[in-house]
């Protein structure tokens, strides 16, 4: 067969494709359509390595710490503070800048730093703050908005941030949150942020999760309106064409479909890029030209996709040619052959078996194992499906008319209907794989808090030297705050802070009204002057030897508002002890307390304040609230809504990710099955009709439809939740995890699928009532 | 027009339009119960939409129709679909046969829908099927027999219910002569035995012939040549 002889039987059926009248056009546009949905979804994923890199390399950029001994002042320096903040759950980031020189290093996106009670904001600050809604966020930033920062100097388009001018920022240099630096970027000396093997399995399955149900849906879009055009080219068999050619000119029809699809993708993806600079999905968000789809990735894109829309079309008329019309009768499909369908999933897990157990301290998974395993076995489902549905439905006994001509029709044409779910059994099988592996792992990536939610729900943080008094008497005063528990927190150590190794022995202090010191410790007794040392902590070794009544102890005054003076404390001969007892934040505080008549007055600026709110929750933006107060109290307030866990930020994106991308991937799917659903009643149009005409119950015909789709779902789903299952279990056996069901996740991944079709069902019945017409009936 | 006494289906006067083209305009029809009466005209002419109208499966823009007494048009979808369950019968040209059933289930079809067994229906489809020399298809699917079998398949599911009308579109548009001839022959032939009146839907001099009269549909006029001669 020579290749011009392919090219031409090709060329022919993309000519047909594109000169099938409005019959055609219509067929062509809804594969076009189809194709280019998937193909955007494709685009948009080749794009994402490119957005996370320069999402990454932005943030670099901007990077104001440093690790080393921090830069002398000089006109080349800058001071930076950290004010990040939240506002409705929503992080903005915050500077305050004061250039020491004209040479001061610019951060990235400005053209020059703000003066003080000045501020430039990003784009969507600005929106939000010249908005309603961002009021209570206006009175948190006081400062006058004199120019927004540029692109380069943001990740994300919806990011909020901004640099505010400050003076006198020097003072308050404490290596952490305000330091001194020369230049912006990465630091020298930082350590090479290493991604755990875990987590980068994690991603390989989530790309490959999402990306086969997107296979899938091009595979079924190609074959859109595919009954409709076998009898057209049945017709060419007339003519002469043998049923190689007439199988390759089928193939040209769907290559103009893929093509067509191709420019439509394409375009869908420019608005989408254009659109994406618009929204933000959960708290990411990114700038158009961050979408640039790596040139090798697009073209493979490019040319996959037609491929694939050629060989799906060859693949799926092997086992049954055109034939002319009227020619040869419709026998019975011949029975699939189950062995070369099992041989996917078990080749798919042969991949996968070698890396089992190797866990995370060897878990260098290879990568290409991984993907083509993982890949095996989801293609296993959907070569798996079609002889599950005609296995099961051959089996059906009979009922009522509707169930039996759903069994009927499900048993002439299973491969249609398990064509029809494939996509979502693969997205489910996908989703419980990755389910379970995430539920596994959680624990490795997320941790206690520890923290007594019952006792306090927010924690303040306050700069050294704020008075206690004052600020615990404002957040008392804020609307929704139920309890204020204040405190100072110090260090003593037996030598001078200042020495060149420090202190040989050091303690905690804990500073507070005798309410707030029991929230911390068991009191015998306690009165204003009173001192206590905590006892009975096994790792607070130290306390002991310093706790003798006379002995001289040094407070550390290294960082602060005041670090020239030597701040000194005697321990009182009325010495106490007090048993140590569980903190609000879940720690146990050692060392001594004292109540406020025992502080030396000297030591205020050695003492950081802590607060620890309850606050009554369900009162509108009490967080935000009670973060205006802080930073009322002290710019440099850090202010924590508590949570019961913490997780990995990585390990978070990338259930982020996830939850993304299987919403893109399920609405995809839910219109795929839709727009293929109409096509089977377009088919039937005139049969319905007739069935209509001869005294068929429309309530007949609308359950027989659903039968058909609820049948193979429901096998679709229980094939994917068996292979979802499996491919769990070893991917949890590969990270060395205990295997374990989280059967809520199934049955919600399983009910989501489910929830899809029922709607597509739905969505579909108006189009059948009108189809039940009796114009369908009609001939000229 | 008053409508002939003792006429089992009539109608007078319908008018019936799909957008801008006169399907119907001003049609009149009658027919008395054992009578086969051909519908005849050429394409486009209104005889499919005057059957659709006569069958209850069209509503006329405006006219009357009157079967047994009953008027169509006050009757609700649901009232008209049982009719056409339980005293109609329908054979169409093309695509009438549920390809997924067997023969003899498409043939039972109808009694089924009507709430009768499945053994019972399809044995009184069985019977059917030998009458209409078509019973060794029992089992076979519509996709694996001729045209003409599908045909006779056709007739019998039209016929299982015993209906007081037949209405036959073009029964024999696909088949060639000698096969539309053997279908017509067994079609009037099974109508006359159950005294069933048959509205024949055909633009053939040849099958119309099986007719006890004629009526020629033009521009959505109908004229009954009996009259006429």
């Amino acid at each position: 067969m020579s290749a011009r002889r392919w090219a031409g039987d090709l060329g022919l059926g993309v000519k047909f494709g594109f000169t099938g009248g409005r019959e055609g056009w219509g067929r062509l546009l809804l594969t076009a359509v189809g194709v280019g949905l998937g193909v955007a979804l494709l685009l948009l994923t080749t794009a994402i390595p490119t957005a996370l890199t320069v999402r990454h390399q932005r943030e670099a950029a901007r990077l104001d710490y440093t690790y080393s001994k921090p830069p002398a002042k000089s006109d080349a320096t800058l001071v930076i503070a950290d004010l990040d903040t939240t506002y409705r759950d929503k992080e903005v980031r915050g500077r305050l800048v004061e250039p020491e020189g004209p040479k001061a290093p610019l951060a990235p996106g400005l053209r020059s730093y703000p003066a003080p009670g000045e501020m430039v904001v990003s784009p969507a600050l600005k929106r939000l703050l010249d908005s309603r809604d961002g009021a209570l966020l206006r009175a948190r930033l006081p400062y006058r908005v004199v120019g927004t920062i540029g692109e380069s100097g943001l990740v994300g388009s919806q990011e909020l941030a901004y640099y505010a001018g400050a003076r006198d920022l020097a003072q308050h240099i404490n290596g952490w949150q305000v330091a001194r630096i020369s230049a912006f970027g990465p630091p020298a000396d930082q350590p090479e942020d290493k991604m755990d093997p875990v987590l980068i399995l994690l991603v390989l399955v989530v790309f490959v999760v999402l990306l086969m149900p997107v296979a899938v849906f091009i595979a079924a879009a190609v074959r859109f309106g595919g009954e409709r055009r076998d009898r057209r080219l049945a017709a060419l068999r007339l003519v002469g064409s043998d049923s190689r050619m007439t199988r390759r000119i089928a193939a040209g029809e769907a290559l103009a479909g893929s093509l067509l699809g191709l420019a439509f993708g394409t375009v869908f993806f420019l608005i989408g890029r254009q659109a994406a600079g618009g929204v933000e999905v959960m708290g990411i968000s990114v700038f158009p030209d961050y979408l640039d789809p790596s040139p090798a990735l697009a073209l493979l894109v490019a040319v996959a996709v037609p491929a694939a829309a050629v060989l799906a079309t060859l693949l799926a008329r092997r086992g049954g040619g055109i034939e002319p019309p009227g020619v040869v009768r419709t026998a019975r499909p011949a029975r699939r052959r189950l062995w070369w369908r099992l041989l996917l999933p078990v080749a798919g897990l042969a991949l996968l078996v070698p890396m089992i157990g190797q866990g995370r301290s060897h878990g260098n998974f290879n990568e290409y194992l991984v993907i083509g395993g993982v890949l095996l076995l989801l293609v296993g489902v959907t070569a798996l499906l079609p002889w599950v549905v005609e296995a099961v439905v051959a089996r059906l006994g009979r009922g009522a008319v509707s169930w039996q001509l759903a069994v009927r029709r499900l048993q002439l044409s299973s491969g249609t209907a398990a064509r029809m779910v494939n996509g979502i059994a693969v997205a489910v099988a996908g989703a419980i794989a990755l389910q379970m592996l995430f539920t596994g792992v959680e624990g490795d990536y997320s941790k206690e808090t520890g923290v007594d939610l019952n006792r306090a729900q927010m924690q303040v943080r306050l700069s050294r030297g704020v008075s206690l008094d004052e600020a615990a008497g404002k957040f008392a005063d804020v609307r929704g705050v139920r309890k204020v528990v204040a405190m100072g927190e110090a260090s003593v150590g037996d030598t001078s802070w200042r020495s060149a190794d420090g202190p040989r022995l050091s303690s905690q202090v804990t500073v507070g009204s005798c309410a707030a010191l029991r929230e911390v410790a068991k009191l015998p007794g306690c009165r204003d002057g009173d001192v206590f040392a905590v006892t009975g902590l096994g790792w607070d070794t130290d306390t002991p030897p310093l706790a003798e009544p006379g002995r001289r102890l040094h407070l550390d005054t290294s960082q602060g508002l005041d670090l020239s003076r030597e701040v000194t404390w005697t321990v009182p001969h009325g010495l106490k002890r007090a048993r140590a007892a569980d903190a609000p934040n879940g720690l146990e505080r050692g060392g001594f307390l004292l109540t406020p008549g025992a502080v030396p007055a000297q030591a205020a600026g050695a003492i950081v304040g802590q607060v620890y709110l309850s606050v009554d929750e369900s009162v509108p933006e009490v967080h935000d609230l009670v973060r205006n107060t802080a930073t009322d109290v002290d710019r440099f307030a850090d202010v924590m809504v508590w949570t019961a866990t913490q997780q990995s930020r990585q390990y978070a994106s990338i259930r982020t990710g996830l939850l993304v991308g299987s919403v893109c991937v399920l609405v995809l799917i839910g219109a795929s099955l839709l727009v293929s659903q109409l096509e089977q009643l377009r088919e039937r149009r005139r049969l319905l009709s007739s069935l209509v005409a001869f005294g068929t119950r429309r309530r007949t015909l609308g359950l027989s439809v659903l039968w058909q789709t609820a049948l193979p779902i429901a096998l679709g789903l229980l094939l994917a939740t068996a292979v979802g299952l499996t491919l769990g279990t070893v991917l949890l056996k590969m990270t060395d995890t205990p295997v374990g069901v989280d059967w809520p996740s199934v049955l919600t991944m399983t009910g989501i699928g489910a929830g899809i079709v029922i709607a597509v069902t739905l969505l579909s019945l108006p189009p059948l009532v009108r189809l039940m017409r009796p114009d369908g009936l009609r001939t000229e | 027009m008053t409508p002939p006494p003792g006429s089992l289906l009539a109608a007078e006067d319908l008018h019936k339009t799909y957008g801008p083209t006169k399907a119907l305009d001003g049609a009149e029809f009658s027919i008395h119960p054992g009578e086969v009466v051909a519908v005849m005209g050429p394409s486009g002419s209104g005889k499919s939409t005057l059957l659709h109208c006569l069958a209850g499966i069209v509503v006329p823009d405006s006219g009357s129709i009157t079967y047994d007494g009953r008027e169509l048009a006050t009757m609700s979808d649901a009232q008209r679909s049982a009719l056409r369950r339980s005293e109609f019968g329908f054979v169409f040209q093309f695509g009438q046969l549920v390809p997924e059933l067997t023969c003899v289930e498409n043939v039972a079809l109808p009694l089924r829908l009507n709430g009768t067994s499945r053994k019972e229906a399809e044995r009184a489809a069985l019977t059917w099927l030998e009458r209409l020399e078509v019973d060794d298809l029992a089992k076979k699917r519509p996709g694996e027999v001729s045209g003409g079998q599908g045909q006779r398949v056709a007739v019998a599911r039209a016929l299982v219910t015993r209906p007081r009308v037949l209405f036959a579109d073009e029964p024999t548009g696909a088949l060639d002569s000698l096969n539309g001839e053997r279908v017509m022959e067994l079609l009037t032939d099974a109508a006359r035995s159950t005294n069933a009146a048959v509205v024949l839907v055909t633009h053939e001099a040849r099958v119309a012939a099986y007719s006890d009269r004629e009526i020629v549909v033009r521009d959505g006029r109908s004229r009954d040549m009996e009259r006429i001669v």
